[in-house]
């Protein structure tokens, strides 16, 4: 059973992923800390860890920098939900999650559950802005709170239809029947860090989500809190060098 | 620091001990060479006879290049300067920039830094975009592959009011443009750093992989986001004298403290961890290291500008605990270690632990020290502690005309090689402001220069400028400077100095890291990660 210098690690984790510059610390800081603030490009992963009712959830934010790559799949390890981040300003960083993120999921769990979130949504958002609207519904669980003196509206070019069209891919790829599945239009979120629109939905549906992995976990006793703590593969070298 | 200056002040020639690095005379603390502000010596850009006219041409660079000498060193000769117009080099017009990199503020930036790839790539520039200056980055490189095919080396250029340093490393190019007035050395020394920070974050042999595989690859892809680190490295450069004196500054504390958290940082540890570092105010607390790793090899100050600089530049790292990748470029520059990083005192973030490991997988387990490192610290309140330890007033020296010093021991004890440390304190009325501050700094860089000029190195200069007077010393236990008020005699500054000397050795335990701990967190010896490190 776990000591009590256990309690504090993580039951779950959940992690962040997504190109560089699309948003992803912003809306961790935004959810943790209730601000957007300036940002720097992340290096390596951060750590945080979330008090979620009775349980420990841990949250990875990752960098989305090419020099980074090679970690993801580290960060991602027994990982039960993964959020895959895009900007909707920008389609080049929803194809990069289809080229260069999703194989990183490779070593989280098997039920890990994904999110397709587009975030920078305040830069597109023309409900209050115009009636030069693509027809797009936005959630209405959260007020929108838009900044008076906002910038011109940048063209979104990514549809939600983009985001479910690549939830289907990421369920294919994982080889799991879309049936079976959460649906996508539960799954693709649109959000703004800097707004706060639909970010504590995104957080706090994905944490509801990934209950009965730790409830899971926790019925399987102890070795599968050591599971998450150790690595799964011994390193031969264990020198670190990368030659 | 066990060997001390004290007794050398006492013997009658106190330089007598032999220096590597002085060929000419010695001379004593009676005989002082003394040599006015104005004396602008050893400084090459006297040399360059070149009118003075300002062009309004866009080129800045190309036309600075263009009216100066250059000057090569041969594979082997020594080639006098040659005036680039009669090379015959083909330096294209002027052509079209964007608009910030054209106007006058961007050319009187004090230090240009440009980085770009063999294949002219540009890769980094301090100011401007890479874009608009690739043109300007092309010119550099058709300079330097044009010296290069006739089998010299480009390294420096020299104009009125600049002077223009080159280094290659591996398929990457250096480049500075500075009206600081610094020597070249100097200078090289930057632009060392600058590619070491970059070699901290990708590792040399990945950077000689991607251009052996592509020549023209385009390494901002990799180094996108870290323009900050780079321009925040530049900006310690210019503005931190550690730099400079390639030693490390830590923070006064007293030893007894100093130790206690040594202790705590000893007695947390885990499988294949192999430095803890403890931080406040971005200046060193205490370092703890593991035993094998270090037999043959140590933190070089350099290393640990690298890190701090990371780390700073980063207010990201403030939240959360990180967990990334970082080259020791002086360790080992092919191989990462994997960094904990986190604060311990949130939401202030001033005491910074920072914990390497050599083992990739090893966050939770490396996360957890950090857990019992805190908990010792908080039983022993070290964190109140620390929070009252700061910088020292030059007044608690109690000389009355010192205003500033640096003093870098080069003493080590007999046993293990230490990192290289320096004391100073903090910089108080009259170099309270950016600009005084930056004006002592500048007088610094330049004795330094003389200091350890290869043509003509000197022991000691007593230098009496407008508003104040400066004496550096070096002798084969520790390098000196120091600020007087202009009116000091030389008398009295001898008499400082024997005073400071006395103070410093009977604060050096609370002023310096005397002996670093260790710890063997490594069962197996020869999983020492070094190796293939000089
Ligand atoms: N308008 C707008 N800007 C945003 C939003 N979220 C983030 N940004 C801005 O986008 C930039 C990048 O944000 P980060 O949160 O640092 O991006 P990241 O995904 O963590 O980037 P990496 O750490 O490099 O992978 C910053 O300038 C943010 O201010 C948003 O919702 N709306
Ligand atoms: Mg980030």
């Amino acid at each position: 059973m776990p000591q009590a210098t256990r309690t504090k690690k993580p039951d779950v984790k959940v992690v962040i992923l997504g190109d560089m510059n699309v948003g992803k610390t912003s809306l961790l800081h935004r959810y943790t800390e209730r601000k957007f603030k300036d940002t720097i490009s992340t290096v390596g992963g951060a750590f945080f860890m979330k008090q979620w009712g009775p349980y420990n959830i841990s949250i990875w934010d990752t960098a989305g920098r090419e020099q980074f790559h090679g970690l993801g799949s580290m960060y991602c390890r027994g990982a039960a939900a993964v959020i895959l981040t895009y900007d909707v300003t920008n389609w080049q960083s929803l194809a990069e999650l289809e080229n260069r993120f999703l194989s990183l999921t490779d070593t989280a769990n098997a039920d890990c559950i994904f999110a397709i979130v587009g975030n920078k949504a305040d830069l597109t958002d023309t409900r209050i802005q115009g009636p030069d609207t693509d027809g797009e519904q936005v959630d209405e669980r959260q007020p929108v709170v838009t900044c008076p003196t906002s910038p011109a509206i940048l063209h979104k070019q990514v549809s939600r239809e983009d985001a479910i069209a690549l939830y289907s891919h990421v369920l294919r790829y994982k080889g799991l029947e879309e049936k079976a599945c959460l649906p996508a239009d539960k799954m693709c979120f649109e959000t703004s860090a800097k707004t706060g629109y639909n970010v504590d939905s995104l957080f706090e549906s994905l944490f509801d989500l990934v209950l009965p992995s730790i409830l899971k976990k926790r019925s399987e006793g102890e070795s599968s809190t050591v599971d998450l703590e150790s690595p799964m593969e011994v390193k031969t070298n264990k020198a670190g060098c990368c030659s | 620091m066990p060997s001390h200056p004290e007794g050398i002040l006492e013997s009658s020639d106190p330089t007598s001990e032999e220096n590597p690095r002085t060929q000419d005379h010695q001379p004593d603390l009676q005989k002082l060479h003394i040599q006015s502000s104005e004396t602008d010596s050893g400084k090459a850009s006297q040399d360059s006879a070149l009118d003075n006219g300002h062009d309004d041409s866009g080129e800045f660079v190309v036309t600075m290049l263009a009216r100066s000498k250059v000057e090569e060193q041969g594979m082997g000769t020594k080639d006098a300067s040659s005036p680039l117009s009669e090379t015959g080099t083909p330096l294209g017009p002027p052509s079209h920039r964007n608009e910030d990199v054209t106007a006058d503020s961007w050319r009187q930036h004090r230090k240009h830094v440009f980085v770009l790839s063999e294949a002219g790539k540009p890769i980094y520039s301090r100011y401007g975009s890479e874009e608009a200056l690739s043109s300007t980055m092309g010119v550099m490189m058709a300079l330097v592959s044009f010296v290069q095919s006739g089998d010299n080396t480009i390294r420096s250029v020299y104009s009125d009011e600049h002077t223009v340093v080159f280094t290659q490393r591996g398929p990457l190019v250096l480049v500075s443009v500075s009206s600081s007035r610094q020597s070249e050395q100097q200078l090289r020394q930057e632009l060392l750093y600058v590619y070491n920070q970059i070699v901290s974050m990708l590792t040399q042999a990945s950077i000689t992989r991607i251009f052996e595989h592509k020549k023209n690859y385009d390494l901002r892809r990799l180094l996108a986001g870290s323009e900050k680190i780079l321009d925040g490295l530049l900006n310690l450069v210019d503005s931190d004298p550690s730099i400079l004196l390639s030693a490390v500054h830590c923070l006064p504390l007293a030893s007894s403290l100093r130790d206690s958290l040594s202790q705590i940082l000893q007695k947390s540890i885990t499988p294949n961890l192999v430095f803890s570092i403890l931080i406040a105010k971005n200046q060193l607390l205490t370092i703890v290291q593991e035993k094998t790793v270090i037999e043959d090899a140590r933190l070089e100050p350099s290393d640990l500008h690298l890190l701090l600089n990371l780390i700073g530049a980063s207010s990201a790292f403030q939240a959360g605990e990180i967990w990334t990748p970082i080259c020791l470029p002086s360790f080992n520059p092919d191989c990462y270690f994997y960094a904990y990083i986190s604060y311990l005192d949130p939401p202030e973030c001033t005491v910074c632990l920072v914990l390497l490991s050599t083992d990739k997988e090893a966050f939770y387990s490396v996360a957890e020290c950090k857990r019992k490192i805190e908990e010792a610290m908080q039983t022993q309140n070290a964190l109140n502690s620390i929070a009252k330890a700061h910088l020292y007033s030059v007044s608690q020296v109690g000389v009355s005309d010192l205003r500033h010093f640096m003093y870098k021991p080069f003493d080590v004890p007999d046993n293990h090689r230490q990192l290289t440390q320096f004391t100073s304190p903090e910089m108080e009325a009259p170099y309270s402001s950016e600009e005084e501050r930056m004006r002592l700094l500048d007088l610094y860089r330049d004795m330094h220069s003389r200091i350890h000029s290869t043509s003509r190195p000197l022991k000691l200069i007593y230098h009496v400028a407008e508003r104040e007077t400066l004496l550096a010393w070096v002798t084969s236990k520790f390098e000196l400077y120091t600020c007087f008020s202009p009116l000091v005699t030389k008398t009295c500054a001898i008499n400082a100095i024997t005073k400071l000397l006395r103070w410093i050795k009977k604060e050096e335990d609370r002023l310096f890291i005397r002996y670093p701990p260790k710890y063997s967190t490594t069962p197996n010896p020869s999983k020492s990660s070094k190796s293939d490190a000089h």
